[in-house]
């Protein structure tokens, strides 16, 4: 095979073709570019990271967020000993597990439903995308009322098939259920479209040829399309596993981390400690704790890509 | 496989997908069907299925009354600020990052994605402290300025794609005539990715249209909330109808919907580039 196939995540590595190679070029030219872009980055993400950072080693409250003074790493330990943060880890973990399997599973389906060509699809694509361009803010608003108690349209449905009420908001056995339902609802249109991309640069002679072998389609889809398939679906595993870890919205809104603290993820509760718990220290320690897991994520990524991309051209 | 289970194979598939379409539609439909009940209907004889479309013409009379326009107005203004000036920064980033070999190359590029894995509510607290200082909280500039810091790279990743497919023999003709990189980017270049710079465009646009979570801890002035806090706060108000609620969330999302269906395509391979090339 002679292009390689490999994620390369846009900006971070080299894609130039052989003929771009003239331009390595002219001192300060792409720094002139460049720089306005980094200087904003600079000043409204790495200065206010800094003073996260330096935030988590103080006992800095709300009400004078300028006046904390130093509590060296005690909010760091005080953490790693608490049942509420490890709970908030292991609400961040399932979660992200959860929607990262069944948005990658149920857009995958979807794409291969819908690669095929036939009449209507323009518009059942159209359709299929609805939910990825709702905002959030309505996404959570439409589900709070389905999952009404008393009156949302699910309780209403399966109350005909003679269930009881469900308190699908109210319940901690099913809150996590609840706001991960949401957010698949929300984000599975994303894996669908990029998928359906993918599939469509599936060399048609990939087909033909197993075709030709006899094999029916789940095998042809399992031993030629799934492998081609592979570093868009590595790519989109670590898409929605940063995002899940920092997802916001639909989650503050539908259950604000409750009930019982069982969709208590780390970001509603550095949320929860900042702006009810007035603690701004404790909540920046948490932040930095989460920045971690993604970074740690991110990094995972990368060494496992770079190995399968090897393995795959072999 | 014989004839009578691919047939039977395809019409299972044929059902699967139409269920998707009926789950992927139905909140929107359910949105509307609220958004013309009323809230005894609602809370008590039940809601219909079928929406009730000769309250259509209370609509906008309800929606006046929580000051759809002013809350939508807030909401235009960030996003309209986040365009503006991811735009600016981004277009001459891109424009480095695919046309030029430079030290620092690759670390800016990193840079620039790892504001995609950065919590917006890690740069909350801090961003409070320094707004705090600069008398910036209450007021939508700090979100203009807040929010381009997300938006910006992802329209850096759209149209440095873009470039990278344009020949790099146009602008050398254009060099060779005497003209500057900066009028090569904005002559020659800029021209020729118009469809995914309206691509992110819209992605920024919606990116600040759709924002809650700093104008939720910014902004306390109830006259400078956008239409994201406004809805949340009115959910569960009872001093404001449910259907009302339903109502504004519908006016919110039918753009957002309507522009990303225009430009899906461009999105999706600036947001993925270089993922699905086989």
């Amino acid at each position: 095979m002679a292009r390689q196939k490999s994620v390369v995540l846009a900006g971070t590595a080299s894609s130039e073709s052989p003929k771009k190679r003239g331009l390595s070029t002219t001192g300060l030219l792409p720094y002139l570019f460049i720089s306005p872009a980094l200087a904003y980055l600079a000043v409204f993400v790495l200065v206010p990271l800094a003073r996260g950072v330096q935030l988590s080693f103080t006992d800095t409250r709300l009400i004078n967020p300028t006046g904390g003074k130093s509590v060296g790493v005690d909010n760091y330990t005080n953490l790693l000993a608490d049942d509420r943060f490890l709970n908030s880890l292991f609400v961040t973990i399932t979660y992200t597990a959860a929607v990262v399997i069944f948005s990658l599973l149920l857009g995958t389906a979807t794409a291969v439903l819908i690669n095929k060509p036939f009449r209507g699809r323009t518009l059942a694509r159209a359709i299929l995308t609805f939910p990825y361009a709702t905002p959030n803010v309505a996404v959570a608003l439409i589900f709070i009322w389905m999952y009404n108690q008393s009156s949302g349209v699910f309780n209403q449905s399966i109350a005909v098939l003679g269930f009881g009420q469900v308190g699908w908001l109210e319940d901690p056995r099913y809150g996590m259920a609840a706001v991960v339902v949401a957010t698949l609802w929300k984000v599975t249109p994303f894996v669908m479209l990029v998928m359906l991309a993918a599939l469509q640069s599936v060399p048609d002679e990939l087909y033909e040829a197993t075709r030709v072998d006899g094999a029916d389609g789940v095998s042809t889809f399992r031993a030629i399309v799934l492998p081609h398939l592979m570093p868009t679906i590595r790519l989109l595993a670590l898409l929605m596993t940063i995002w899940s870890i920092r997802r916001f919205e639909i989650i503050y809104l539908l259950t604000g981390g409750g009930p019982v603290e069982s969709t208590n993820t780390l970001v509603i509760n550095i949320y929860q400690q900042a702006f009810n718990q007035q603690k701004l220290g404790v909540a920046a320690a948490i932040g930095v704790l989460g920045l971690l897991l993604s970074l740690v994520v991110t990094v995972v990524f990368f060494v496992v890509d770079r190995r399968a991309t090897r393995k795959e051209s072999q | 496989m014989n004839r009578a289970g691919r047939k039977l194979g395809q019409l299972a598939s044929r059902l699967l997908l139409i269920a998707f379409i009926l789950i992927a539609s139905f909140p929107i439909y359910w949105m509307f069907n609220t958004s013309l009940a009323t809230d005894s209907e609602l809370f008590g004889s039940g809601q219909k299925f079928v929406p009730q479309l000769q309250r259509l013409n209370e609509v906008p009379q309800n929606l006046a009354e929580i000051e759809i326009l002013k809350l939508l107005g807030n909401s235009a203004f960030i996003a309209t600020g986040v365009t503006v000036l991811s735009f600016i920064l981004a277009v001459m980033a891109a424009y480095a990052l695919s046309r030029f070999k430079f030290h620092g190359k690759g670390i800016s590029g990193f840079f620039l994605f790892s504001t995609q894995m950065m919590p917006e509510a890690l740069l909350v607290v801090p961003l409070f402290a320094l707004f705090a200082g600069f008398g910036l909280l209450n007021d939508l500039t700090g979100l203009v300025l807040a929010n381009t810091a997300f938006t910006m790279p992802v329209a850096v990743f759209i149209m440095k794609t873009a470039i990278d497919k344009i020949p790099y023999e146009i602008e050398e003709s254009a060099k060779v005539d005497g003209c500057s990189p900066y009028g090569q980017l904005g002559m020659i270049v800029i021209p020729l990715i118009l469809p995914s710079l309206a691509a992110a465009a819209v992605i920024n646009f919606f990116d600040g249209w759709n924002e809650f979570l700093f104008a939720n801890s910014f902004i306390t002035d109830q006259d400078l909330w956008p239409a994201s806090v406004g809805l949340a706060q009115f959910m569960g108000q009872y001093s404001t109808p449910l259907s009302t609620v339903m109502a504004a969330a519908l006016v919110f999302t039918l753009p957002a919907i309507a522009f990303f269906l225009l430009v899906q395509r461009q999105i999706i391979s600036g947001l993925t580039a270089g993922a699905v090339k086989g």
